[in-house]
């Protein structure tokens, strides 16, 4: 009988996040967030050679701590990164095609990788909840080679069509969409991840696919949890539970307060031999 | 060239010669001081119904003590670029500074959502880069510039860039309108008398910020000579004939971050925050701003020599932001 292990939805969707960084590859992630917190996972874990830019312009750091946006992003953020640029060049190397993956958190994601951060519900005009608009992640999502999005499992996060595109994934989901809206060539979402599940998606049709479940919910659990039904591969695959590595990593160096592991839900999960 | 779409969002038409016709005859090219006091240089650069930009946010290297001046002196209508922001279009729109506003984002603030959900200042969707994209084209003296990103999106829909066919390729591409702000207020670290200032760590958009700007305001923590800019002349960020007015505020940007000199202010950080979800913005303006004749009286009153040396040790990062 394998030990129960006992985590956070938080944990897990970070560690399912990590999970993906490989070496010597190039991300622009998302500031100060989650995208932030998986990355120094990856980073002190499976990919100590991946690399990462920020949007204010700080090119390949290597901070000691996790530096929360709110907290004073101030030096510790920048601290022995190779260049102190600013956003435009940041933008102008990825426009380029120097960046690998762009890492993004969404409040929606729909079924073509399209992503809303401006508002949900009532009209555009007269929105019932205004949120922040696309920051940077309209440059990420548009000019990255392939971009990983983060979304907690909630059914209002997986709509079918989200309520504004902030942000694009493959648009309509039609063949060279992006290009003609005057996006780089042979871009576009690559992961979906949430707490439970990896998606991609399906080269033709770029319709949202389930590529991986977590061992401890059942397919239905997950549907219920979606707006529209994905595609399912075949095989579907079990995605790894959280190594106690992982779990170390996570809690004594990244955010050893707990303030934002502790925000999600506890899992208890017993592994089979 | 064939345009192929066009957002519907609000901008102002792009100028360039207008613009240039305002630097032939209002930047003096003369190396003379401008020092000044935030009060004297918001009085004399800051109108009702500017274009306001800045750099950065209230979180970091924002300029505090001079938003906190434009708010004292109750300028109004202003249409502000907010890109990267933290609390501070909170403040502004709380100060009634605020009619209209160009997002590329702003921080969850309940003061923001509920002025754009009822309708109290108007909108342009823009992303961050987009933002000093357009401050690039100003900055360049140029009307427009295409960019790689924005098109597709409901974003796209709802700025005021267009989709064309570039006349080169023939493949799409889109178009954004150069920005060129009427003021600009940026916190430095270091600069002279003139204005040639020096600024360290990673900026968003100075160089753009100050560039497009048709007025200049910078508030630095040190005042250093002349001699030293022209020992170090690499390190200079802008040079002094975009800069009307020099404000030498120490701990300019408190509450926010100054890189390699001192932290940011947390408990100030939460009272701020909270004043926004409660919607009691007023009362915190009259605590933090409207109390006060100027930020260094605020400092002393309020936040304490003892404080502020606290700040300055849990900076405990200093390689790269000194000459």
């Amino acid at each position: 009988m394998s030990e129960t292990i006992n985590f956070t939805t938080t944990e897990s969707m970070l560690i399912n996040v990590a999970n993906l960084i490989e070496n010597d590859k190039y991300y622009w992630v998302a500031i100060g967030g989650s995208p932030m917190m998986a990355m120094m996972l990856a980073r002190k874990t499976c990919a100590p050679r991946a690399y990462y830019v920020v949007e204010d312009g700080t090119i390949s750091p290597d901070p000691l701590e996790y530096v929360p946006f709110l907290s004073g992003a101030s030096g510790a953020a920048e601290y022995r990164a190779v260049a102190w640029k600013d956003m435009n060049t940041v933008g102008f190397h990825c426009a380029m095609g120097y960046y690998d993956y762009g890492i993004l958190d969404c409040l929606q994601v729909d079924m073509y990788g399209n992503i809303n951060s401006t508002f949900i519900g009532g009209t555009y005009e007269h929105p019932e909840r205004r949120f922040g608009g696309p920051g940077g992640a309209n440059e990420i999502a548009s000019m990255c080679w392939q971009t990983i999005f983060m979304a907690d499992q909630e059914k209002r996060k997986y709509p079918r069509r989200v309520d504004f595109i902030s942000s694009p994934g493959y648009l309509d989901g039609s063949l060279r969409a992006r290009e003609r809206a005057g996006l780089p060539a042979n871009t576009g979402p690559y992961r979906v991840v949430s707490e439970i599940a990896m998606f991609g998606f399906d080269e033709e049709t770029h319709i949202m696919k389930l590529l991986a479940i977590a061992p401890w919910v059942t397919l239905d659990d997950l549907l219920a949890e979606m707006d529209f039904e994905p595609l399912i591969a075949d095989p579907l695959e079990k995605l790894p539970p959280p190594t106690e590595q992982q779990l170390t990593v996570l809690r004594a160096e990244i955010d050893p307060g707990g303030r934002i592991l502790g925000q999600g839900t506890w899992i208890e999960y017993t592994p089979e031999d | 060239m064939d345009v192929l779409a066009s957002g519907k969002g609000v901008y102002r038409t792009p100028d360039p010669d207008g613009h240039r016709e305002w630097v032939r005859t209002h930047k003096s090219r003369e190396l003379k001081s401008k020092v000044m006091t935030a009060k004297e240089a918001v009085e004399q650069f800051v109108s009702d119904g500017d274009y306001l930009g800045y750099d950065l946010n209230i979180h970091k290297r924002g300029p505090t003590a001079l938003m906190h001046e434009i708010i004292r002196q109750k300028k109004k209508n202003l249409w502000v670029a907010v890109r990267f922001s933290g609390m501070d279009p909170a403040i502004l729109i709380a100060g009634g500074c605020v009619s209209r506003i160009d997002i590329g984002w702003f921080i969850q603030s309940g003061t923001c959502s509920r002025a754009i959900q009822e309708g109290l200042i108007k909108v342009t969707e823009w992303t961050n880069g987009a933002v000093v994209y357009r401050q690039l084209a100003g900055a360049m003296g140029l009307p427009f510039l295409p960019l790689r990103y924005i098109g597709g999106t409901d974003t796209f829909e709802q700025s005021g860039a267009k989709l064309i066919k570039d006349p080169f390729t023939g493949q799409e591409i889109c178009l954004v309108p150069a920005l060129n702000l009427d003021v600009a207020v940026v916190h430095v670290h270091q600069c002279d008398e003139f204005g040639n200032a020096r600024i360290f760590g990673s900026g968003l958009s100075p160089m753009e910020t100050c560039s497009c700007a048709k007025k200049l305001i910078l508030s630095t923590e040190e005042v250093v000579s002349s001699d030293e800019i022209r020992r170090r002349p690499q390190l200079t960020t802008v040079p002094y004939y975009m800069v009307d007015a020099v404000v030498h505020v120490p701990f300019g940007t408190y509450p926010g971050a100054m890189p390699g000199l001192y932290g940011s202010d947390p408990e100030h950080m939460i009272e701020m925050m909270m004043a926004d979800r409660m919607d009691t913005m007023d009362a915190y303006l009259e605590k933090w701003v409207y109390a006060f004749e100027s930020h260094v009286e605020m400092l002393d009153k309020l936040v304490g020599a003892r404080k502020l040396i606290q700040l300055m040790q849990a900076e405990t990062f200093r390689e790269g932001y000194r000459a």
